[in-house]
């Protein structure tokens, strides 16, 4: 492995002479990359939630980007520089994600942005991005309206995403419900903008491949629900066949072992959690992940049996010592996305780098990727896979993978209304 | 519909565990402990490390809420027995401060992962209530529940320590005019309510994901069912919680829209009517 020797000695190299010299020190170490003569790092704010029954999640992500930056910079950074990256904990909130995003730019001097977990921050962040001029790049909040209305039909340039939107959850799900035996659908999920746009989407796509399904109920559980049996009880009461949800993180493991103590698994044919294959899930459930469940994420770490792949799982679990869950891949796929970006523009400003992203290709771990150009959106395919206990690993993993292309299940431009 | 609201109750049991304690602590020592649903975390975590040594939920539902009784110990004996006499916003202070640091502090010795053990399997069967089926595990809450209740009354009620809790609620210069030992006593009384927090959260060890910050959600839900009932009411938060309990399941099924704000349109509605709560005490 000669390379990688090469980039430890070129790191090793490099932490010296910035220890003993400082950074005014000319830069011959970034020979590797086109070197832009920055005579700066490059700073990349991160927001995530990193606290309360959620904060797994941003864990997963910190670790992504962590991972990335260290990876970038052992290479000699970009075009030359160092990423210096800087974490901050988004809450789930709007006015924490907005008073985050103009500290990064404002106060803290960031070139980009990253992260973000929640739609309705990414909508309200991706609002002020003109205004702040900088790139974001969104790597978890999934709502179609930031694609399809803010970039697409409103022409806020500003914004990109790198993860697969709630067409994971609404589309692809569908794809997978129309041939399983089930006509009455409920859902449990989470009572703001993510739970309801796919519900909505499910229902709508769902209803034209299979147009005798029938959806019966539904309850939305507020963020913070520590308990759901009210909610289980409810929806069992309406006799569904099948359970859709979108709960995620900590609630989605909560909601798991509820609805198993309540028997949903022996009276329902299919339950299906489109962010149920998301590590901190596959690991919080652990033996207690029902056989049979129906699961996604926006990235699943065995798919696909790829070089690129594998190589990101070795060097994630390298670092971490776990297997990486779907924002450690978005987060590590953005700074790649930059990376490339910055270095195509040969400059750091914002206009040229949105050229640059704008069709950009990329080879990422979740497979070969194209940001489209109309609406600023990664474009890649996730598959939906039944949960399995196979003694392999230390958590559940995901079988019988339903592969879809993203042709097939990726809203396009101009982005009819869903109707329903 | 009778079903909905029995599941309702059993949620209600976490929340009278937590509550009772609270209001038992502000009852005599005039405290409203923020960190009450941290203590209520801690009990969930020391289960969980429990078990894992143990194998057993049984000794996990013994240890958990014995260990968080000593940090119930340790929290009033070192810290808040040195702000009795300070304003209450001093008292608010330091038990928030205790809320984030124990919250840092389980995320650093277990890390952010959601942690949740197995469901006992003597508890994960079911019983056919009507056509509905009702979980083992929430009729077990439910007696806990009940049975704590009841353990608590004849405490106060029938022991001498309790007529000295009672006392020392209704009059503390008087009873320690009496001869009551005030700092042992408070020591005692908050041991006590750290031991139920503990007791709730080691009860949702197996059934809820735990993870830091997971006592956040459950202390604001005490306070409003301690004002609701009556701060220092016991009676009070035991209906409280009741109350709260039924409203969010009839209220999901009902009139989902509202059901969040239910609760604290009920809390508004008794401080409206009666602020002392509805089994509080009308101070002067």
């Amino acid at each position: 492995m000669a390379p990688r020797r090469g980039a430890t000695r070129r790191r090793f190299l490099k932490s010296t002479a910035l220890a003993v010299a400082g950074l005014g020190l000319p830069r011959a170490l970034g020979a590797a990359t086109a070197d832009l003569k920055l005579k700066k790092p490059i700073k990349i704010g991160c927001q995530t939630i990193l606290s309360g029954p959620l904060g797994g999640y941003g864990e997963f992500m910190r670790k992504g980007a962590t991972l990335a930056t260290e990876e970038i910079n052992a290479q000699g950074g970009i075009g030359g520089s160092p990423i210096e990256i800087s974490f901050r904990d988004e809450e789930l909130k709007v006015d924490v994600g907005v008073k985050n995003a103009r500290y990064f730019v404002d106060d803290w001097g960031a070139d980009f942005l990253i992260g973000i977990d929640s739609s309705a921050v990414a909508l309200a962040v991706g609002e002020i991005m003109p205004s702040l001029n900088r790139v974001l790049i969104v790597t978890h909040g999934a709502t179609e309206k930031y694609n399809e209305d803010l970039v697409f039909k409103r022409h806020v340039r500003q914004c990109f995403r790198v993860c697969v939107p709630v067409y994971q959850d609404g589309i692809a799900s569908a794809l997978v419900a129309k041939d399983l035996p089930v006509k009455r659908w409920a859902t449990i999920s989470p009572d703001y903008e993510y739970g309801h746009t796919s519900w909505k989407m499910f229902r709508a796509y769902l209803k034209r491949f299979k147009p005798d399904v029938e959806f019966v109920g539904e309850s939305f559980a507020k963020f913070g629900t520590v308990d759901f049996s009210s909610h289980i009880s409810k929806v069992m009461g309406l006799s569904p066949e099948g359970i859709f949800s979108t709960e995620w993180g900590g609630e989605a493991v909560t909601m798991v072992k509820q609805a198993k103590l309540f028997k949903v698994f022996e009276q329902t044919k299919a339950f299906m959690i489109g962010m149920g294959a998301a590590m901190d899930v596959l690991q919080g459930l652990g033996a207690d992940y029902p056989d049979g469940v129906w699961a996604s994420g926006r990235y699943y770490f065995g798919y696909p049996d790829s070089a690129e792949n594998k190589r990101f799982n070795d060097a994630f679990h390298k670092r971490w010592n776990t297997y990486p869950s779907y924002p450690s891949e978005t987060a590590y796929t953005a700074l790649q996305a930059l990376k490339k970006a910055v270095e195509k523009a040969r400059s750091v400003e914002t206009e040229k780098v949105i050229e640059a992203l704008e069709g950009l290709e990329l080879d990422r771990p979740a497979g070969k990727c194209v940001i489209r150009k109309e609406d600023h959106q990664a474009v890649y395919a996730v598959p939906w896979g039944q949960i399995r206990h196979d003694p392999k690993f230390p958590m559940p993993t995901l079988t019988n993978l339903k592969v879809f292309t993203a042709d097939e299940y990726y809203r396009k431009p101009p982005f009819a209304p869903v109707e329903g | 519909m009778l079903f909905q609201g029995l599941v309702g109750l059993s949620e209600a049991m976490y929340l009278w565990l937590v509550a009772a304690g609270l209001s038992l602590i502000f009852g005599v020592m005039r405290v409203l402990n923020f960190a009450h649903g941290s203590l209520y975390m801690l009990g969930a975590y020391f289960a969980w490390v429990a078990f894992r040594v143990s194998g057993s939920f049984w000794v996990a539902l013994l240890a958990g809420p014995l260990v968080v009784a000593a940090v119930g110990w340790a929290m009033e004996f070192g810290f808040l027995r040195r702000v009795y006499s300070a304003p209450e916003a001093f008292q608010l202070l330091l038990t928030f401060a205790f809320v984030l640091m124990l919250d840092d502090a389980v995320k650093l010795l277990f890390g952010p992962v959601y942690q949740s053990p197995p469901t006992p399997a003597a508890l994960s069967g079911a019983v056919l209530i009507g056509h509905s089926i009702l979980p083992t595990y929430h009729l077990f809450i439910l007696g806990v529940g009940v049975l704590v209740g009841l353990g608590l009354w004849v405490l106060l009620w029938k022991t001498s320590f309790g007529l000295v809790i009672r006392a020392t609620a209704a009059d503390r210069e008087m009873a320690r005019a009496l001869g009551v030992r005030a700092a042992r006593l408070f020591t005692w009384v908050f041991v006590l309510g750290a031991w139920l927090a503990g007791l709730g959260g080691a009860l949702s060890m197996p059934v809820r994901a735990i993870s830091p910050g997971m006592g956040e959600f459950i202390i604001i839900e005490a306070f409003v069912v301690v004002v609701l009932g009556g701060l220092g009411s016991l009676r009070g938060a035991f209906v409280g919680s009741l109350l709260i309990g039924l409203l969010h399941a009839y209220g999901l099924l009902f009139m989902p829209v509202f059901e969040l704000a239910l609760g604290y349109m009920a809390m508004a509605l008794v401080l409206i009517v009666r602020p002392w709560g509805l089994f509080g005490i009308r101070e002067g």
